[in-house]
């Protein structure tokens, strides 16, 4: 129970929710506006992540031009994704897309002289005598910020608080360019593509364009949540990036309410109570098992939960029933 | 040439059960419209309990399997009544029912973890003893899962063309509501398909945790996506697709790693070129090998 | 100079063991109303198929305005000035009345995600793209439904916005599957006029599948008659009534099942 009168379970559970946000709005893009059933998307954030840290440790490559090659890497993936299957049917490429993720986490698994396999990102080959974490251009920034706000808001200000600041602020902005996005034209054609996709190819729209545009922009953002997961977490494991991790974003779009981004944030908190509750909670039932267990636990009460809300409250807890009717 | 016919016939047993766990889920797909994620834990949740049955408790093995089958079919229907009936009812669409697929797969997944631990398992079957053929050795294991599966998939082949239920499925899978109103009972369609599918599903994992020889509760979900790809490359529905897609990729996987292709693939990569076999083909037949024209977009 | 704008050539096409469309041959003149008539699975829709590139056909060749299109995706052919409607109307029910129409709007700058940074010229389009679409309600008559859901609008009402919206995509050939089925007759009368309005100001073919005969005869300049997935007839409408050939296809049906 002390564990919630800690400010750093709190400021743990913001940063989840916020890198998770992230994650779940590149699934929006892709499904909210153009009813793309991705469930490959943990692999934009392998990629990102994995390019990111080796770009750092292998190559000594600066780590803001290693992110956003990592982010690339990202988009690139989703391009591919989207080239070889989205001319298939909607199940087909749902399938083909969990496979796209569980062969990246394959390769990086396999590949132990590149990727550090099984081991993790520790084993990765540096480029030198000495281990560069990749983290060190970031928190030598988050220093100076937290440098900055301690004098004025106190001991509260910490690493991992500046930490969720910036992720916060990252989904803000993306979150208001997203919604900028989602009332152009593009949108609407993705909209009617959604629900017929023979009626803007008749109007002339090129309906293959706009889908894999969709899936780019989605992997796009699902790359910045993986940096975002590989600052966070310090080190990468292929572990980390299970399929399961897909279908927290999938929770935190349909609790949102899937069609409009403004549901998001609150979606991605509950979320993160949900990931970060199940692993500080000692209180009874949990204490009923160890914490490898807990994992167990975790990923089975996803599952309830996900069966639950598809059955009770499809529209999550902002959409409205009606647009769900229409699916 | 010995390891020719030692990867052929790898990939003959390997297919065998491919084809048999793919056959359950194009039928529920065929029926039901349900892409059924959860079927890879269906197979590890026999191989468990076929374990617990026949190496815990010392039932004899044949035994041990007919239990799991019964248990795989009872899940199946008690997961009907709870959850599919209830989501058709709701008119559920396909996220829906993929969401709430996976649902099920994570919970079910995560309970054989928890009930049985994270030890890999083995039967209590000879693995060692084998026959030479060819130059090649054929575990005596191997040969006994290759003709177990011979024998469910041509009964499973002939009861789905000639019985009366076999020829419902199919009227139904056609055309659901000319079936329904033509007298067609829809329920003990339904009911026939979830018994096979659960039926099936518990063979091919019994039969994999035997070829496997050792087994850990993430069994079935490393072969699901293979088992997808075998769907999908025969074209999702189709039962027959299921089979000649099972047998096509397990060769085709197995047959990869024979030295005359670059040295051989390595076996890790096995899924990796399933996968790729099936994204080409797809480029060709976008609708799986015995597929209809769709539509251009 | 041909006055031919389509010229469909010898086409076919099979489904599992069914030749849906046969050796079918035609010609639309341009600014023409060519109508499309036959008993049911004729191969009419599928005619329209493979016209808008929905499907490639197995043989034969179809020129639009001279060229090539039987392998050209549907929204190239679209592109190219061929806009059809759909049997039953697709309305976008998702979207408003206003919105589903502005979806035809070609050329659209904010249709390309790099004018995310010019909200002016995506302004600027949308402005004229929506006074464009109240202009076409006002004239159909449904401007009143114009934020409303399209869910909302009626069988009749639907098929006058499948047509706007047509309109909406600047056709030089507009392809109408059955445009009347299932309309009452104030909206056919509506549906005639913005027909006639068209072809007169704005140089509009019409290729049409249509049931009802006497709208046909009344309308077209030429008719085409199908059966069995191949042209039986094809001609000025006086001269369809009286074919052997014609009469047989449509009592044929009739005197199989007696």
């Amino acid at each position: 129970m002390s564990a919630i009168m800690q400010p750093g379970f709190w400021i743990f559970i913001l940063t989840m929710s916020g890198i998770y946000g992230i994650f779940g709005l590149g699934l929006q893009v892709q499904y909210g506006v153009g009813g793309i059933l991705n469930f490959g998307h943990v692999g934009m954030m392998a990629l990102s992540s994995y390019t990111m840290a080796i770009l750092v440790i292998s190559h000594g490559i600066n780590f803001w031009i290693a992110a956003a090659a990592g982010v690339a890497v990202a988009a690139l993936g989703g391009a591919f994704l989207g080239l070889t299957t989205l001319r298939l049917r909607g199940d087909y490429f749902s399938i083909v897309s969990i496979a796209f993720s569980e062969i990246v986490r394959y390769v990086i698994f396999n590949s132990d002289n590149i990727t550090g396999g099984t081991q993790g990102s520790l084993a990765i080959p540096p480029i030198g005598d000495n281990y560069p974490s990749y983290t060190d251009a970031w928190d030598s920034i988050l220093r100076h910020v937290q440098d900055f706000l301690q004098p004025i808001f106190g001991d509260i200000v910490d690493r991992e608080f500046v930490m969720a600041i910036f992720i916060w602020a990252t989904l803000g902005i993306l979150l208001l360019i997203i919604s900028r996005v989602e009332r152009t034209s593009w949108a609407r054609v993705l909209r009617a593509t959604r629900e017929d996709d023979e009626v803007p190819a008749a109007l002339g729209k090129n309906v293959f364009r706009f889908r894999l545009q969709a899936v780019v922009i989605g992997s796009i953002i699902g790359g910045i949540a993986g940096i975002y997961w590989a600052l966070e977490s310090s080190l990468l494991s292929p572990e980390d990036f299970l399929t399961v991790v897909t279908f927290y974003g999938w929770m935190i779009l349909i609790l949102s309410g899937a069609t409009k981004v403004k549901g998001l944030p609150l979606a991605a908190i509950f979320f993160g109570f949900l990931y970060g509750g199940t692993r500080f909670f000692t209180f009874f039932p949990f204490s009923l098992v160890d914490s490898a267990q807990r994992a167990y636990i975790r990923i089975m009460i996803i599952g309830v939960v996900l069966i639950i809300l598809m059955m009770k409250r499809p529209q999550g807890i902002f959409g409205k029933r009606q647009e769900m009717v229409l699916e | 040439m010995a390891d020719f016919v030692q990867l052929l016939f790898n990939g003959l047993v390997e297919g065998s059960i491919f084809g048999i766990a793919a056959l359950g889920i194009s039928l529920v797909y065929s029926v039901l419209r349900l892409v059924n994620f959860a079927a890879g834990d269906f197979l590890t949740l026999s191989a468990f309990t076929t374990y617990f049955f026949s190496v815990d408790l010392h039932v004899p093995l044949v035994l041990a399997v007919l239990i799991s089958m019964v248990i795989g079919i009872a899940l199946s229907l008690f997961l009907e009544l709870l959850i599919w009936r209830r989501l058709r009812k709701t008119g559920a669409g396909m996220l829906a029912l993929f969401l709430v697929a996976t649902g099920v797969a994570f919970v079910l997944r995560q309970s054989i973890a928890l009930t049985f631990g994270s030890n890999s398992r083995k039967f209590d079957i000879d693995q060692i003893k084998t026959f030479e053929f060819l130059g090649a050795q054929i575990a005596q294991a191997q040969l006994v899962v290759l003709c177990c599966a011979s024998i469910a998939i041509t009964a499973i082949a002939v009861f789905i063309k000639k019985s009366a239920i076999g020829k419902n499925m199919r009227a139904y899978s056609d055309n659901p509501s000319l079936a329904a109103v033509s007298g067609i009972n829809v329920q003990r369609v339904i009911i026939a398909t979830w018994c096979i599918s659960g039926a099936f599903g518990a063979l091919a994992g019994v039969f994999q945790g035997t070829v496997q020889g050792q087994f850990t509760s993430g069994m079935g979900l490393d072969l699901l996506l293979s088992i997808l790809a075998a769907v999908v490359l025969g074209t999702i529905g189709d039962a027959y697709g299921a089979l000649v897609g099972g047998f096509v990729l397990g060769l085709v996987m197995e047959l990869s790693t024979w030295h005359v292709f670059f040295g051989g693939i390595p076996s890790a990569y096995k899924p990796v070129v399933a996968f790729s076999v099936l994204v080409i083909v797809l480029l060709f037949k976008p609708e799986g090998i015995f597929g209809v024209k769709a539509r251009r977009i | 100079m041909s006055n031919l704008i389509l010229e469909v050539n010898d086409v076919a096409i099979s489904f599992g063991g069914v030749r849906a469309v046969n050796g079918a041959t035609l010609n639309v003149h341009v600014d023409s109303v060519t109508s499309v008539i036959g008993p049911n699975g004729a191969g009419k829709t599928t005619l329209f198929n493979l016209i808008s590139g929905a499907i490639k056909p197995d043989s034969g060749t179809i020129l639009f305005q001279g060229l090539e299109i039987q392998n050209l995706l549907p929204h190239k052919i679209a592109d190219r000035g061929i806009i059809r409607t759909f049997q039953g109307a697709k309305v976008i029910k998702r979207l408003s009345v206003l919105e589903n129409l502005m979806l035809g709007g070609q050329d659209n700058p904010g249709d390309s995600l790099i004018n995310f940074f010019n909200p002016k010229a995506r302004q600027a389009y949308e402005n004229a793209s929506r006074d464009r679409a109240m202009e076409l309600l006002q004239q159909i008559g449904i401007e009143r439904f114009a934020h409303e859901y399209a869910g909302i609008l009626s069988g009749g009402q639907r098929k006058l916005l499948d047509l706007a919206r047509a309109l909406m995509a600047n056709p030089t050939m507009l392809l109408l599957d059955e445009p009347f089925a299932g309309v009452n007759p104030t909206l056919v009368e509506k549906l005639l006029e913005v027909l006639e309005d068209l072809r007169t100001k704005h140089h509009l073919t019409f290729l049409l599948i249509e049931h009802d005969l006497e709208t046909v005869m009344n309308i077209s300049d030429r008719v085409i008659v199908m059966a069995e997935g191949k042209v039986i007839a094809d001609g000025e409408p006086n001269s369809i009534y009286e074919n052997q050939a014609v009469i047989d296809a449509y009592l044929g049906t009739r005197k199989a099942s007696s």
